[in-house]
């Protein structure tokens, strides 16, 4: 009994597909990174407005996280995508329409801002680790509440969710295929991509996988070198 | 103990990735054992195989034609020959007839020379042009018209290998190429403003155009880009059924069923009428090879 299929391994660096694949992989760091940049400092920002005693903030962050967190990614980039334009109207949304690149652009805001919502999550999450006392005696140095957070609460929960924040870095990477839907070329597309050209899917799916696994890992020792020189002395780690 | 187990797991881990067995028996034979046909429909490929939301169960001109298959095989054997409908996509319709899940799938596949290396194809019985669909007040008479638009089409089609050689030939210079998912997707970006032109199959994009709420804002441009020809997909090395799957076809076009459907499905009241053109035919008389009634049996 032989196999009906002839694995053909030369696909994953035969030309053109070798350089698909190193075009595909330079467009999944540029959306990883760009959109990990978006959802570190808006997710920073939206986790503290949720334990601000201004009840306005707090609603608007509260709203924000829940809407975003709870629609599944590929809606929302649906959404973005197909009828965000229209949300500024017919003549400001065709010429959104027009810009060159849109589905990358919006591929990067909207994996921004769906893990921005996640990140705010575990900012509150560190906030709500650190005791009532400590609050107590920054404020009680004369500090105001914002000069609190800056200097004080902020590196501190920072600190302590270093590594649900390295999982968040992870996960962005790996979202980022789903931008696949609408049309931006990075590692996954790129894997399709060569098997409809050549009925090559197991081997181009497996070298997408040996990819994201590398990059993975990557990220993984890079943020454990961070974490451990970031580790707040006298606490349990590693 | 732990060992053995590792290399246990990645033993069994590797013969996943190599587990795409042939079948041993012959297609023939399986079908009379099992007095059951397996066959692999689209889902949305109209008019050709798609599902009807009415009776929830695939329909089309190609599925017409499975039930002439069908036909066929139950006189070969004496006994009636079930057909057990899979659905299959773009992306599973060659492994799922290579791995052995469908015998033949029936739907609208374009056949190409890098297919042909992974599967068999039965006779071309159709041919769709690449072509575009544009909104009707555009004025785009011709390919150069498309220059400084941007085109749309489907992920992995052979209709954006098209447009894209096209535009890499210098033939025409879009001012970008968009991929979409799906066909819907592609209504839709065309719709929003995102591209001023989609392209697939004709009768692909008058199926669109026709499902649309202004179907007369749209139309589709006189000329084609390319022409696709549509054929079934078998496993290889099963060249009885091969046979008897193009012989299906050919004693369709001899006996007139395959202009009866043809007109049931793309005439002027089909689900999406596409004239047959003199081209087109031509090419069915003149490929009809000498065959003659009771060709069926053994």
């Amino acid at each position: 009994m032989g196999f009906a299929y002839d694995f053909d391994w030369g696909v994953l660096w035969r030309q053109p597909y070798g350089m698909w694949l190193l075009q595909g992989i330079w467009l999944t760091l540029k959306i990883g990174f760009l959109g990990w940049i978006i959802a570190l400092f808006l997710g920073i920002l939206i986790g503290t407005l949720r334990v601000t005693p201004w009840r306005w903030l707090r609603f608007v962050s509260t709203a924000y996280t829940e809407v975003f967190r709870n629609v599944p990614f590929l809606v929302q980039l649906f959404f973005w995508y197909y009828a965000g334009p229209m949300i500024f109207g017919e003549n400001l949304g065709r010429q959104i329409n027009q810009i060159v690149g849109l589905n990358y652009y919006m591929a990067i805001f909207a994996l921004g801002m769906y893990t921005a919502s996640r990140v705010a999550e575990h900012m509150r999450a560190g906030f709500a680790s650190i005791s009532r006392d400590q609050y107590q005696a920054v404020l009680s140095t004369g500090m105001t509440h914002s000069q609190m957070y800056r200097y004080v609460i902020i590196p501190y929960a920072l600190r302590i969710i270093l590594p649900p924040l390295t999982t968040e870095f992870l996960t962005i990477f790996k979202n980022s295929s789903i931008a696949m839907t609408i049309g931006v070329a990075e590692i996954t597309f790129m894997s399709y991509r060569i098997d409809a050209e050549t009925f090559h899917g197991l081997e181009a799916t497996t070298g997408a996988m040996f990819i994201y696994l590398v990059l993975g890992l990557t990220v993984v020792r890079v943020m454990g070198i961070i974490e451990s020189k970031f580790k707040i002395p006298g606490m349990i780690g590693r | 103990m732990k060992r053995y187990f590792v290399i246990g797991m990645a033993i069994a881990w590797l013969l996943c990735l190599l587990a795409v067995p042939t079948l041993a028996d012959q297609t023939m034979d399986l079908i009379e054992k099992s007095g059951k046909i397996k066959l692999g429909f689209r889902e949305g490929s109209i008019p050709f195989a798609f599902v009807d939301p009415k009776v929830g169960k695939h329909v089309g001109f190609s599925v017409d034609m499975a039930g002439e298959l069908a036909e066929n095989l139950g006189k070969r054997f004496g006994k009636k020959i079930e057909i057990v409908p899979f659905t299959v996509t773009p992306k599973t319709r060659i492994p799922m007839v290579v791995n052995g899940t469908v015998d033949v799938e029936m739907g609208s596949t374009t056949y190409t020379q890098k297919r042909e290396e992974q599967a068999d194809f039965s006779m071309i019985f159709f041919f769709s042009e690449t072509t575009f669909l544009v909104p009707k007040d555009s004025g785009i008479k011709k390919l150069e018209d498309l220059s400084g638009k941007r085109v749309g089409a489907a992920r992995g089609t052979t209709n954006l290998r098209a447009v894209e050689d096209l535009a890499n030939q210098g033939k025409f210079k879009p001012k970008d190429i968009i991929v979409t998912e799906t066909h819907p997707q592609g209504m839709l970006a065309l719709k929003s403003g995102k591209i001023e032109a989609y392209s697939t199959d004709r009768s692909l994009l008058e199926g669109l155009r026709m499902k649309d709420q202004n179907s007369d804002k749209w139309m589709t441009v006189p000329f084609a880009i390319a022409y696709e020809p549509y054929a079934y997909i078998m496993r290889e090395g099963n060249s009885d059924f091969r046979d008897f799957v193009n012989n299906t076809v050919i004693w369709a076009i001899k006996t007139g069923k395959f202009y009866e459907l043809y007109d049931k499905w793309m005439g002027p009241n089909g689900v999406v009428p596409i004239p047959m053109s003199q081209a087109y035919r031509n090419y069915l008389e003149m490929m009809v090879y000498p065959i003659s009634d009771g060709w069926w049996k053994k």
